[in-house]
C-alpha cells in the first residue's frame, strides 16, 4: 500500500507536466518516447438508455447528458462507444490512501479508526473552490492511474487494519459501478462502507446504493439555486432530494458546509439550511462547518475567519440541531461531541485525532441518551 | 478595419471514392486558397505573410470522430509539409490532438521524436498539460503544453460538422482539444466559452489561420459519423479571421442541411450564438454582410 501523504500522491498522479517539454530547448527533441498515460477500462455503465442513431442518455446524475458516438459526458469518464456507454475508470484508482475517518470528515462512524481511500479521476461539477481539482477535474489520460480492482481494494482495508472503505477525493457518482462492487465485496467481508459525495445524483441509482453502504456524507455546498449555478455549474435541488432520500432510507448521514468568505457565508441563509435539514433529516443529522482555503479558482478570498465558522455553528445548534461541528480548525471547542442531553463531552477531538471518546454502547455515559451513529 | 477575407474552394475530385483523396486536386486546393487569402501569386509567398521561417507551427486537427470524421493523414500532412516551402523545417511543424489513442485510431502514424514531421498526442510523456489551471473569464483549464510551449503559431484545422450541443463545430471550438477539461464547456450551447477560450491569450497569440475541412460534412447528429447525414462537398475553406471563417462554414452547413431537407439550426434552436459573442467580444466578424467572400473551384 502507498504510504505517501495524500496532497503528495494527488500531486504525481495529476502531474504528467511539461517539465521535459520546458526543458527541451530544441523542438521536441528531447521527446524520446510514444507512451501514454492512459489506462482506461471499459466495462459498460449502469444506468443509461440507448437512443436512436448510436446515441445514448446517461441517468446517472442529474445532467442526463446526451451524448453521440465516441463523445464523453460532462464527467469525462464516461464514454459513448459505438452506442454503449462505458465507464473508462472501473478498477482505476488515481488516489489511495489510509486516511483517518475523522478526515471524510465522519464523526459519527468509527471515530479514531482509519479508512482505506480512494478514488478515479473525474467529477460531475466543477466547483471553483475546489480542493481536489487536480484529479476531480482531469480526464482519465491526465492522471496516472493504477490497477485496484474492488477485491484487491477490500484485501488492502483488511491488511492495512482499516474496518472501512472511503469513496472519496474527487466525486464518487462518476465511479459508481466500482463504488458500487467495492461496497458489495466490502460487505462481504464485513467492512463498512463510506462515501463522500456531492449528492449530484439521480435517486434511482442512489437507492440502489444505500443499499450497500454504510454512510454518505454529502457536501451541501450552499443553500441557494444561484451558488449553485455560479460556483459549482450544478444545482441545488437533486442534492436537496438526495438528502431527503438517504435520511428516509435511515442511511446514516452527515452533512458538510465549506464556508466561503462572502460568498456562502449568510447566517440568514444558513439558518434556513439548518431549518430545512431538520425538517427533513432530523435533529442528529451531524452538520460540518468547515473552513475554506484559497484554491484553484478562488484564489482571491482569504480563509474563513474562525470567528465565522464558530457563529454559524451557533445559528445551527440554535435552531435546535444537535450535532454541529467546526473543521478545518484543530483545537476549537466545535471539533467536540457533546451529549444534547446533559453536555457530557463524549468524544474530544484535536483535527483528525480522537483524544478521548466516552460513548459506551453508543450512549452518553452520563445521562444515557444515546448518540446516534456507527460506533462499532 | 476592412472586411476579412475567407476563402472557400471547392475542389472537383478531390474526394474520388470514401477515404480516397486526389492528391494533385487537394494540392491545387491549398495553393489556390492560401493565394487568393493572402492576395499572393504563390503559396511560399502566400505562407510568408502569415508565418515566419522561425515558427514553429501547430496543426491542430480533431480527430475525436474517429477515422470516418477526422481529417485524413493524406489531407493535413500535404498541408503540414507546405511549411517547409518558407524554411520550416518538418520537425518544427506537430500535427496534434488530445491523445494519441485518438491520433492512431484516426489513422495517423505517431511521431514524436523521429526525423520529419512530428504528429503527437498531448498526452505523449514529456508533453502533457500545464500544472496549473489558466483562467481567463469563464474558462479555467490546463492547457496543452503543444499548444503553450512547443509552437509559436497556431493552424487550426478543423473538420466543419453538425453538432448537437453548440450547432457548429469549426476552428473556434476545435480548440477544446488543446484543454485538459473541454467536457466542462459544453453546457448552454457552448457559449460562451467557445469565444472565451479563444480569447485566452495561449490561443488568441499563437493562432495565425483557420483551414476548415469541409470535403466530408457531417449535416446532422454530429459530432459522430452518421452515414446517412455524411455529405460529399469536396470544399476547403480558408481564413484568417477565426469568427468570420466559422461564419462562413455555418452557413455552408446550413446549405448542405437544406439540401438534405434538414430544418435550420436555428429552427432546432442550436444556432451557434458562440459567434454573436465571439463578435461582440472582438474576436472577428460573424456577420454576412461584414465579411468578403472570395469563392473558387479548381
Amino acid at each position: 500500500m502507498d504510504s505517501m501523504d495524500r496532497r503528495s500522491f494527488l500531486k504525481t498522479a495529476a502531474g504528467t507536466g511539461v517539465a521535459l517539454a520546458a526543458a527541451s530547448g530544441p523542438f521536441l527533441e528531447n521527446l524520446y518516447a510514444f507512451q501514454t498515460t492512459a489506462n482506461l477500462s471499459h466495462v459498460e455503465a449502469r444506468y443509461y438508455r440507448k437512443l436512436p442513431d448510436r446515441e445514448i442518455e446517461c441517468l446517472l446524475c442529474p445532467r442526463r447528458c446526451k451524448l453521440g458516438d465516441k463523445e464523453r459526458g460532462y464527467c469525462g469518464v464516461r464514454e459513448n462507444d459505438g452506442g454503449t456507454y462505458y465507464t473508462l475508470v472501473y478498477g482505476k484508482a488515481c488516489a489511495r490512501n489510509i486516511d483517518p475517518i475523522e478526515k471524510k470528515p465522519f464523526f459519527h462512524v468509527l471515530p479514531g479508526t482509519t479508512a482505506l481511500s480512494f478514488a478515479t479521476a473525474g467529477c460531475n461539477v466543477n466547483c471553483k473552490f475546489c480542493q481536489n481539482w487536480e484529479i476531480s477535474q482531469s480526464r482519465p489520460e491526465q492522471v496516472t492511474a493504477v490497477d485496484f480492482p474492488p477485491g484487491e481494494v477490500a484485501a488492502a482495508a483488511e491488511a492495512s487494519g482499516c474496518p472501512s472503505i472511503a469513496f472519496t477525493y474527487s466525486e464518487p457518482t462518476v465511479f459508481y459501478e466500482y463504488m458500487f462492487d467495492t461496497a458489495v465485496e466490502a460487505r462481504r467481508r464485513k467492512l463498512r462502507s463510506v462515501v463522500v459525495s456531492g449528492g449530484h445524483i439521480n435517486p434511482e441509482p442512489l437507492d440502489a446504493l444505500a443499499k450497500v453502504v454504510d454512510a454518505v456524507k454529502i457536501d451541501l455546498k450552499a443553500f441557494t439555486s444561484d451558488f449553485y449555478k455560479t460556483y459549482v455549474r450544478g444545482d441545488l435541488a437533486p442534492v436537496l432530494d438526495a438528502i431527503k432520500l438517504l435520511a428516509r432510507r435511515k442511511t446514516w448521514l452527515e452533512i458538510v458546509y465549506l464556508v466561503i468568505p462572502t460568498l456562502n457565508d449568510d447566517p440568514r441563509e444558513v439558518r434556513k439550511m439548518a431549518q430545512w435539514i431538520l425538517k427533513e433529516a432530523g435533529t442528529d443529522v451531524p452538520l460540518h462547518f468547515t473552513r475554506f482555503t484559497p484554491m484553484y479558482l478562488i484564489k482571491n478570498l482569504p480563509p474563513t475567519p474562525i470567528s465565522t465558522l464558530q457563529a454559524l455553528r451557533r445559528v445551527a445548534l440554535e435552531e435546535g440541531l444537535h450535532y454541529v461541528y467546526t473543521g478545518n480548525i484543530p483545537g476549537d471547542e466545535g471539533e467536540n461531541t457533546f451529549c444534547p442531553s446533559c453536555r457530557t463531552t463524549l468524544i474530544r477531538r484535536r483535527g483528525f485525532a480522537v483524544e478521548t471518546n466516552e460513548i459506551k454502547g453508543g450512549k452518553c455515559p452520563n445521562c444515557q441518551n444515546p448518540v446516534p451513529g456507527i460506533w462499532a | 478595419m476592412s472586411a476579412p477575407s475567407v476563402v472557400i474552394v471547392r475542389g472537383r475530385g478531390v474526394c474520388p471514392r470514401k477515404g480516397e483523396i486526389a492528391a494533385p486536386v487537394l494540392a491545387r486546393m491549398y495553393d489556390r486558397g492560401i493565394g487568393l487569402l493572402t492576395d499572393q501569386a504563390d503559396t511560399a509567398a502566400g505562407l510568408r505573410a502569415l508565418f515566419s521561417p522561425s515558427d514553429r507551427v501547430g496543426v491542430k486537427i480533431n480527430t475525436i470522430a474517429g477515422r470516418e470524421l477526422t481529417s485524413l493523414p493524406d489531407v493535413t500532412l500535404p498541408f503540414a509539409r507546405l511549411f517547409s516551402r518558407i524554411g520550416i523545417p518538418e520537425k518544427n511543424v506537430v500535427i496534434w490532438d488530445r491523445t494519441n489513442r485518438e491520433l492512431k485510431a484516426a489513422g495517423y502514424p505517431l511521431n514524436a521524436a523521429g526525423g520529419g514531421l512530428r504528429i503527437l498526442g498531448t498526452d505523449t510523456a514529456g508533453v502533457g498539460y500545464g500544472p496549473e489551471p489558466f483562467i481567463h473569464r469563464s474558462i479555467g483549464s490546463r492547457f496543452s503544453a503543444v499548444l503553450t510551449d512547443l509552437v509559436t503559431a497556431s493552424v487550426s484545422f478543423a473538420v466543419l460538422k453538425d453538432h448537437g450541443l453548440a450547432g457548429v463545430t469549426a476552428g473556434l471550438k476545435n480548440y477544446f482539444g488543446a484543454i485538459h477539461n473541454p467536457n466542462k464547456y459544453h453546457d448552454q450551447n457552448c457559449d460562451p466559452f467557445v469565444a472565451e477560450l479563444f480569447d485566452a491569450p495561449p490561443v488568441r497569440t499563437r493562432h495565425r489561420l483557420t483551414v476548415l475541412d469541409a470535403l466530408v460534412v457531417q449535416c446532422h447528429r454530429g459530432p459522430s459519423y452518421h452515414a446517412r447525414w455524411a455529405e460529399t462537398a469536396e470544399t476547403l475553406v480558408f481564413g484568417t479571421d477565426p469568427v468570420a471563417v466559422d461564419a462562413v462554414g455555418w452557413r455552408l452547413l446550413e446549405r448542405l442541411r437544406k439540401g438534405k431537407g434538414l430544418p435550420t439550426l436555428e429552427e432546432e434552436e442550436r444556432p451557434p450564438r458562440y459567434l454573436l459573442t465571439a463578435e461582440r467580444m472582438g474576436l472577428g466578424r460573424a456577420a454576412e454582410a461584414d465579411i468578403r467572400i472570395v469563392e473558387d473551384e479548381v
